[in-house]
């Protein structure tokens, strides 16, 4: 047990630091040129597609120097770059089982965001059970024909290509029919309708197909063979992120302490209020407790040990840490914590949503990393079934299988 | 960055795993709740052969030098198998004499120690059971001869078999240890009934005890710094042991849940036990990340060293508790009953959650780290 950070991580921190001190934007980037551009800022100086091997335009670096790209970034209150599932899955998903063609089309554009993608998975009907997906693609010779509903797509308004499971043979068991296929976005046959959430932003969309086009050639791995890869590449940069994350949270807690300066109560500051400060003492020893584990994480990830099912604790920890957080927040502030424009003393915070926001927008967002990716009750599951060895379920749909 | 143990550290939490299985089963530690001593000589003195008593001390005293990884790791296969013995109290009692102690102290008690020919103890908590150090009630006078201590130390861990107890007092010069024989004149001994019956708790009645001018431990005055330390080291150990005994809850339970069955269906393939199961499996994850960094970072003598150990004593604490309850309600009535092992590490986890400060003295330490 070493918990030191290398003399070369060191050193890259500082480097890191150096180079977001001259280079993060001063205003907000608005418009999606803007956002584009300070992408490909960062990519060109090395911190976007970290974790990519350098023959795919990559930077072959190791998970913790992308961790400490990110916690920079956090601590900083960086804008975050684009294509973040296009970077995180979809790509490494070409890397590993796509075609040289495929590769040389697709990675070198998708890592400096010339091109956007989004991906094509849920259904209104296939949520947890995504498996059941009923989106179809016909064989048609040269290209697949598809007809079908995906939902709470994000990016789907500026996405240029999506990565889609879709059903190639109806007759198989529901795992086994379905194949992944790569999507192009603007063509007359697909239209994104955008979603508005309980943010009133709308960072997802409904994808609606209706005889859309996809190439035979933009078949990813073999027919039918879709929910094997979609399995094995989910997760590829998650033990990686945490750290980020949790440096967003120290930052906002600061934020909330300082808060606690400026409210008072009974005359004096609700800093002193000794229930508040308990709660907030629990929730500081608790966000700490993130921190080690990404480290941990990070450290397995380090020693090429994949931490495999067990990501599923790491995303379970977290997503259910903020929940709790955001509430405490909210909670302490009382109405102040509705606010859904800034006030000084409530200066923006980091929403981790790509959005700059207040405490409000924060608190709403925390709702969503419950449910995406694989729900908590979800990754219960597999904790239960794949890391404890725990019996799986009597599932109707296993009975007829 | 490494966060996994090396092949050493493997191999002593293997070999511990292994001892206390054999030795301190279930059996073995019910065997104990009748004797008044409750530890047994025999054990003691292999302990001491295995070099668990000495493995922190130096070698110079008959030590093995190693860190507080090292000592955590034992501590939590001791909590795994609920120990009954004043292994910690000894060895942090060790610590604070081999940190302040006089070449004649160091000489008199460490090498006894590592031996397994001495047990010790400190009383940290006085009638008003604030954790804080300052906070010591307990009065020291100076006299012709040395000095005598006034006072009522409560709820001090195996006291009652230690040959030395550590013992803060406040001096005109401020607060200040002292080394008192358990044995000697004007204290009084008298055990607390507590619902953990292997782990005993002693309260001591200082009346005008008399302690000689060469049983101060470190200069007068100077013992605020010291005990504040051994604290937090007092309580990433303690944070290791409940660890052990969530993990050895979590392993119940799932094992139960593997063979019950119910409905027709082991009753680990629902959803409502699983799930259960799994939250039980994060939070003993999330404790072995907190009590390991602790440990580390006292080791490294990391800049958030302080900060570590109180987080991790306040998280593992909840987090014990909630595995080890849960591992009753995952059994049902059997878990509820006497002769059932769950309550072993039931009791054990919730006995350490009030010692070496509980979770509100150091969730308070964390906030006046974090939110000056």
């Amino acid at each position: 047990m070493d918990l030191n950070p290398t003399a070369e991580d060191r050193a890259f921190r500082t480097e890191v630091r150096r180079w977001l001190e001259r280079n993060v934007p001063t205003s907000d980037a608005k418009t999606l040129d803007e956002r584009k551009a300070w992408h490909r800022k960062l990519y060109e100086a090395g911190y976007v597609g970290m974790l990519w091997p350098k023959e795919y335009g990559g930077w072959g670096r190791t998970p913790m120097q992308q961790a400490i790209v990110q916690d920079e970034m956090a601590r900083l209150g960086a804008p975050p770059p684009i294509n973040g599932l296009g970077i995180g899955f979809i790509g490494p998903t070409i890397i590993v089982h796509g075609t040289d063609w495929q590769k040389q089309r697709y990675l070198k554009k998708m890592l400096t965001a010339e091109e956007i993608w989004c991906q094509l998975y849920s259904e209104p009907n296939a949520g947890s059970d995504l498996a059941s997906l009923k989106t179809r693609a016909e064989d048609q010779g040269d290209h697949f024909l598809v007809n079908g509903q995906k939902i709470w797509t994000s990016s789907g308004p500026i996405a240029d290509w999506g990565i889609l499971l879709a059903r190639t043979d109806g007759k198989a068991a529901k795992h086994k029919g379905i194949s992944c296929v790569l999507l192009h976005m603007r063509q007359p046959g697909v239209e994104v309708r955008p979603l508005r959430q309980i943010t009133g932003s709308s960072l997802f969309s409904e994808v609606f197909m209706t005889n859309a086009r996809a190439e035979k050639r933009d078949l990813i791995g073999n027919l039918n063979q879709g929910w094997e890869i979609a399995q094995t590449t989910l997760g590829w940069e998650r033990g990686a992120n945490s750290l980020g994350r949790v440096t967003r949270y120290a930052v906002a807690f600061n934020q909330l302490v300082r808060a606690t300066k400026e409210l008072r109560r009974g005359g004096k500051p609700l800093l002193e209020d000794a229930a508040v400060r308990a709660r907030l003492g629990k929730a500081y020893a608790e966000l700490e407790v993130q921190r080690y584990a990404a480290l941990r994480v990070l450290s397995a990830l380090q020693n090429s040990d994949s931490p495999g099912a067990a990501s599923s604790i790491t995303k379970l920890s977290y997503t259910e840490f903020e929940k709790r957080y955001f509430e405490l927040a909210l909670e302490i502030l009382g109405p102040y914590g509705q606010l859904v424009s800034a006030r000084e003393e409530f200066e923006d915070i980091d929403t981790s949503s790509g959005e700059p926001g207040t405490w409000a927008t924060a608190f709403l967002w925390s709702r969503a990393g419950t449910i995406y990716s694989g729900s908590s009750e979800i990754q219960k599951n597999i904790i239960g079934e794949r890391v404890l060895g725990l019996p799986k379920e009597v599932r109707a749909d296993r009975l007829k299988a | 960055m490494d966060f996994s143990f090396s092949s050493d550290q493997q191999l002593l939490k293997n070999s511990a795993r292994g001892f206390l299985d054999e030795h301190v089963k279930p059996a073995t530690v019910r065997l104990l709740w009748d004797d008044p001593r409750g530890e047994s000589d025999t054990l003691w003195k292999e302990i001491a052969q295995l070099g668990w008593l000495g493995l922190s001390l130096p070698e110079a005293h008959g030590g093995s030098g190693l860190g507080m990884v090292e000592t955590a790791l034992l501590l939590e296969e001791m909590g795994r198998a609920a120990y009954p013995g004043p292994y910690w109290p000894t060895v942090l009692a060790a610590t604070a004499i081999e940190l302040a102690g006089a070449e004649a102290q160091k000489k008199r008690w460490l090498p006894a120690v590592a031996t397994g020919d001495a047990r010790a103890t400190i009383a940290f908590l006085d009638t008003e059971l604030d954790w804080r150090p300052e906070a010591a009630q307990t009065r020291a006078e100076k006299t012709g001869k040395g000095w005598t201590l006034a006072g009522r130390k409560r709820f001090v861990p195996w006291a009652h078999v230690a040959d030395v107890l550590l013992v803060p007092a406040q001096t005109p010069d401020g607060l200040t240890l002292f080394l008192v024989d358990p044995r000697a004149a004007g204290l009084a001994l008298e055990p607390v009934p507590v619902m953990d019956l292997a782990t005993r708790l002693v309260d001591v009645t200082l009346d005008r005890a008399p302690v000689a001018a060469d049983a101060l431990l470190g200069g007068p005055g100077q013992a605020g710094p010291l005990l504040a330390a051994l604290l937090r080291r007092g309580a990433v150990g303690a944070a290791a042991e409940m660890l052990g005994a969530a993990r050895r809850c979590l392993d119940m339970a799932v094992g139960y849940a593997k063979v019950r069955e119910q409905f027709g269906q082991p009753i680990g393939s629902f959803q409502a036990i699983r799930h259960k199961c799994a939250e039980m499996l994060l939070e003993a994850e999330n404790s072995h990340s907190a009590v390991y960094y602790a440990a580390w970072a006292l080791d490294a003598k990391a800049e958030d060293a302080e900060l570590a150990a109180s987080v991790a004593k306040a998280y593992v604490g909840d987090a014990a508790r909630k595995v080890c309850g849960e591992a009753i309600q995952v059994h049902g009535g059997i878990g509820f009953t006497w002769e059932y092992d769950l309550h072993l590490y039931f009791k054990r986890a919730k006995a350490l959650e009030s010692m070496y400060g509980d979770g509100d003295y150091h969730r308070e330490a964390i906030l006046r780290r974090v939110a000056a």
